[in-house]
């Protein structure tokens, strides 16, 4: 419980970061009414002919102006350091769960995962660092002037009183149309944006038919229907918030006149006003729907995080299996691995594996139909699937208790692996030195072909390696490290006679246990023992 | 920011109407926003004065009292119109940038144009173009009219008011936040592109650790990947804090700034004020003014947080941008197709000659280079030894070139929109044209089972399966007419009958071309006059 202890904790400590913040940033809002008193109180002496008090007025209006100043920069500090804590808490807790879970995500592949922890989880600081503080200053900023300005001038205080509650109202009303523009305009601009990935992944191919004018134009004709239909949301999105700033407008303009008029004595309600209050409200009259202003332009940031919280929660949502193992190495051990009444659902199909016994160093090949379970039983054995009847043991011990320690020992060759964003060499020894598996996997001539030799970055699905190359990467890979057991799923698949011979030759010099799920018949021959899977279903 | 310039250039050259009347505008809200609070400051104290003197009757308040409301609607409605305005020229500019993009990666060297189909490269490109967008919008325009508006006002107060309240306002207001604009750009240039480094490390690394999961967890190397990407997050972390405290310590000298302007001219005033050279109401003028002129002023702080990931945007994307557009000058070649004695320098020479209405395959194992033949034949590739021709002319130009030669690669290139819209890439055709091309390569049914040429794709061609989406892309290629037809594994995805029928029809739809293949099927190499193996260091010629 401590560890959930401390993380409440962190969370504590964070929220009153972001408190702290809101607070900072409502005090130094709150200082411009005594800096606008100083210069109304100064701009009265002179109107008075009173000793002006020049500097001395200068002077404090300045200091309280690096109060102000200093009382922003803090709340812009502590905000930073919530916002960084928010984002950095929910970074860990999606890319650790992502590490310990087996299934894929449904809210997508690994680029919508990356999407959401990198860029969208961005989307969250304008949120924390701009709408939560100017959400507190626009309940409070606006009251106290408002207070202020009936206790000198009750005319004053009903100008204000009746541009301000309309605000509330009409900052629904734009918030409501700013949120379902904004959704509507996020949606037209991103696709906009796809529209523009789509045509930039096939642009290489395109120009190989002479398509490069067609692309262009066809782009920019959609470019352009878009950017009217954005205008159009747009137009309305910017008339609401027009309506507000109007409201503001107008409020200010109103206590000016009055305010002059009443100066003159031609009207006499609403207050008495001297030259000195008549400034200081004239002064304060912006401020009061300033918050107001800051709040409606922070509003799509709201929109944004909410988005962003709600795909997060789609996220925590999800019944995930969770990833057998530690997935951090081990000692290697070896023994006797027996199957024993084990069946597993793939989808709907139900697959019963055969009883088996497998000692150390026998080579076996599974073969059958597609859908048989030779993949499946590949990835029984490397812990990636569970068995849901029946118990697959090493030695007697079931072999979950010991799997990392058994991983250790093992040589994986999948069908279609991903190739880390990393060196050749790094992706075959995972940052070891490269040893005979260079050799035994015929990868010389691969890694003599690419520009930097084993130290080229290979990317998305090996980017610059053929399948056949590809394969042998990853045959040099299971080989790296003389693993006890190797398991290779369809090593040969799709690949011309030359380049699966030597495949071929490379799983053969491997020493240990070898396990092959395969279709073809040539490497099936040169196993000990070929298991058909197809006979048991 | 070379590069950003060159960006801004290129977009003021595009939308130089649109900007101009947002420019204008621009000017107008700040403007009317400074006169409205110097004038309510004026009238205020003026009609103290006047009151106070038992003057008030005389005083005129119509046209004071009048201005401000107009001030009030106008600035309104001037903001109203500007933000219209200056969004229309940013959309249009981001349009007009994609384009020029477009066209601009088109001219590259095609190795470049490859690496666009990872989506890392993908994503990055476009979000550098996204990111662009906001050079206008927050960089230019607020800049431009921002320098206008406080030179203007100081002119207006030194006429007005006093020389030196003039002088003091639209000199400080112009030199600090300049310089603080220069110095904190400078400062946050090393944190912002440690940030964005981080940022794409952690995402590739983010997408490697779920990608690769099960084949890590069995290596035992999940833990490690894992760290990776929290390493990287904590950089990003660490470049994102001091690039917050750079924006923290300029967003204190610009607060500063707005209290030393306002304060300096009360202080300049108040003291003329005070010898008798200026009235009350004209102190009040300069510096409710001055405070006004802090709205022109405050871009520079959201320009700052975005200019390092603009400059870096415009370093990356400006050179994709210069285009050589040369107009054809010479006429499509025809003839013979010869390779000769060609090679990439990772295979033996191999010579090749493919006349008009042959058909010649390319067969060997994977990585042997015959993927790489055909790129040479179709212009992309430059061989490192060995010469490319067609009846005797060399693809120095692309674009004349490819009107006598078309290639169909592996991979299935389609875009999001119909069917129609697909093959239309080819170049202008009719339905007749479409359709019969369609039934040339066995796809006439099942296109017309889903809608004919209306029939919607998705993005990269989704809602096709992977033989109908390989035999689309080859309609589009015969429609393109060609006199030689580059294909590499045509029939890859195809059942054997179909694949034998797709083969036959391209012959008999195009029956005079000169068609190139790289195969390994049967299906492809049956109909071939002539069959080249590529076998190890040495191509063996058949003929048969």
């Amino acid at each position: 419980m401590a560890g959930a202890e401390r993380v409440t904790q962190r969370q504590q400590d964070t929220n009153r970061a972001g408190l702290i913040g809101a607070a900072l940033s409502l005090a130094a809002a709150l200082i411009w009414p005594f800096q606008a008193w100083l210069v109304a109180a100064l701009l009265g002496r002179l109107l008075s002919g009173e000793a002006a008090l020049v500097w001395p007025t200068v002077a404090g209006f300045v200091a309280l102006g690096l109060v102000r100043s200093a009382l922003e920069a803090g709340s812009h500090a502590a905000l930073a350091r919530h916002a960084d804590t928010v984002l950095a808490t929910l970074r860990t807790e999606v890319v650790g769960g992502e590490r310990r879970t087996l299934d894929t995500s449904s809210i997508g592949g690994p680029g919508a995962l990356s999407a959401l922890v990198s860029e969208k989880a961005e989307a969250l600081r304008p949120y924390l660092m701009r709408y939560r503080p100017a959400r507190l200053r626009a309940t409070v900023v606006p009251l106290v002037i408002l207070v202020l300005a009936f206790w000198n001038a009750w005319a004053v205080g009903v100008v204000l009183l009746l541009s301000g509650p309309l605000i509330p109202l009409f900052m629904a009303l734009v918030g409501w149309a700013a949120k379902d523009a904004s959704a509507r305009q996020m949606d037209e601009i991103g696709s906009l944006g796809d529209l523009l990935v789509d045509r930039l992944a096939a642009l290489a191919d395109l120009r190989l038919i002479g398509a490069g004018k067609a692309v262009t134009d066809d782009f920019a004709e959609a470019s352009e229907r878009l950017r009217g239909k954005t205008m159009a949301v747009l137009r309305v999105a910017f008339l609401s918030s027009t309506v507000l700033e109007l409201f503001a407008a107008l409020g200010v303009a109103m206590v000016a006149v009055w305010t002059g008029f009443s100066l003159l004595e031609q009207v006499h309600w609403g207050g008495d006003v001297t030259p000195t209050t008549g400034i200081w409200l004239l002064l304060l009259a912006p401020e009061f729907f300033q918050p107001l202003r800051d709040l409606a332009s922070a509003w799509h940031d709201k929109a944004a995080a909410d988005a962003v919280q709600e795909e997060l929660q789609n996220w925590r949502g999800q019944e995930r299996a969770a990833m057998p193992g530690h997935g951090q190495g081990g000692v290697a051990i070896t023994g006797v691995l027996a199957l024993n009444n084990i069946s597993l659902h793939r989808g709907d199909r139900q697959i019963h594996l055969p009883d088996l016994e497998i000692r150390p160093g026998t080579r076996i090949a599974l073969t059958g139909p597609s859908g048989a379970g030779k993949t499946t039983l590949l990835r029984l054995l490397a812990g990636l699937e569970r068995p849901e009847t029946g118990e697959l043991t090493l030695d007697g011990q079931p072999l979950a208790d010991r799997l990392d320690d058994w991983r250790a020992g093992l040589g994986w060759m999948p069908q279609a692996p991903h190739f880390l964003a990393r060196s050749l060499r790094y992706n075959v020894g995972f940052g070891a030195s490269l040893g005979g598996e260079v050799a035994q996997a015929a990868l010389g001539p691969v890694v003599q072909g690419l520009p930097k030799g084993d130290l080229t970055p290979l990317g998305e699905r090996g980017a610059g390696l053929s399948g056949g190359e590809a394969r042998r990467v990853t045959l040099a890979r299971a080989l790296h490290g003389a693993p006890q057991v190797l398991l290779a799923d369809e090593p040969t698949a799709d690949l011309d006679d030359d380049t699966a011979e030597a495949v071929t030759r490379g799983l053969l010099s491997h020493k240990g246990t070898l396990i092959v799920a395969t279709h073809d018949l040539r490497l099936a021959a040169q196993m000990d023992r070929v298991i058909d899977l197809g006979d048991t279903q | 920011m070379n590069a950003l310039w060159q960006i801004v250039t290129l977009i003021l050259r595009g939308q130089s109407k649109a900007l101009l009347r947002g420019f204008a505008l621009s000017v107008t809200v700040l403007t009317m926003g400074a006169a409205l609070l110097g004038l309510s400051g004026w009238f205020i104290t003026a009609a103290s004065v006047a009151g106070l003197a038992g003057t008030g009757a005389l005083f005129n308040v119509f046209v004071p009292s009048s201005m401000v409301r107009f001030l009030a609607m106008g600035r309104t409605a001037a903001r109203y119109g500007e933000r219209v305005l200056t969004h229309d020229a940013t959309l249009r500019a981001l349009s007009d940038l994609r384009v020029s993009l477009l066209r601009g990666l088109l001219a590259q060297p095609w190795r470049a144009l490859e690496r666009l189909r990872a989506n890392a490269v993908l994503n990055r490109v476009t979000a550098d173009v996204d990111a662009l967008g906001g050079v206008l919008l927050r960089l230019v325009l607020p800049g431009a009219a921002g320098v206008l508006v406080v030179t203007g006002a100081g002119v207006v107060l030194a006429w007005l008011v006093h020389p030196w309240v003039g002088l003091w306002v639209a000199g400080m207001w112009l030199l600090c936040p300049t310089l603080i604009f220069v110095l904190g750009q400078r400062l946050a240039r090393k944190p912002a592109r440690r940030q964005e480094a981080a940022l794409q490390a952690a995402r590739s690394r983010m997408v490697d650790m779920v990608a690769a999961r099960e084949d890590l967890a069995v290596y035992g190397q999940l833990s490690t990947a894992q760290r990776r990407v929290d390493d990287a997050f904590w950089r990003e972390a660490t470049a994102r804090r001091a690039l917050d405290a750079v924006e923290r310590r300029m967003g204190f000298g610009l607060d500063m700034i707005g209290t030393l302007v306002v304060g300096g001219a009360l202080a300049i005033g108040a003291t003329l004020a005070e010898a008798g050279t200026l009235s009350a109401a004209q102190v009040a003028l300069g510096a409710l003014a001055a405070l006004a002129l802090g709205e022109a002023v405050a871009p520079v702080r959201r320009a700052l947080a975005e200019v390092g990931r603009m400059t870096q945007a415009a370093r990356r994307v400006a050179p994709s941008l210069t285009t050589v557009r040369a107009e054809p000058s010479a006429v499509a070649p025809k003839g013979v197709l010869m390779l000769d004695a060609v090679t990439s320098g990772r295979f033996a020479p191999v010579t090749v000659r493919v006349a008009p209405g042959e058909t010649v395959a390319l067969t060997g194992p994977s990585g042997r280079g015959k993927s790489t033949l055909l790129y040479m034949a179709a212009g992309v590739l430059l061989p490192a030894e060995g010469r490319v021709s067609l009846g005797g002319q060399a693809p120095d130009e692309e674009a004349i070139w490819r009107q006598s030669v078309v290639m169909v690669p592996q991979r299935h290139a389609l875009i999001a929109g119909t069917v129609r819209d697909n093959l239309a890439m080819a170049g202008p055709s009719t339905d007749e044209a479409m359709l019969a091309a369609l039934d040339s390569v066995a796809l006439y049914d099942v296109i017309a089972a889903k809608g004919g040429l209306d029939a919607r794709l998705g993005f990269r061609g989704t809602g096709l399966s992977g033989g109908e989406a390989r035999r689309l892309v080859l309609a589009r290629a015969l429609l393109a007419q060609p006199r030689v037809l580059l294909l590499d594994e045509p029939t890859e995805g195809l059942d054997r009958e179909t694949a034998r029928r797709v083969m036959a029809g391209l012959r008999a739809a195009l029956p005079d071309a000169a068609f190139l293949i790289a195969a390994h099927r049967a299906e492809d190499i049956s109909q071939a006059d002539c069959v080249i193996g590529l076998q190890g260091r040495a191509a063996t010629g058949l003929k048969f």
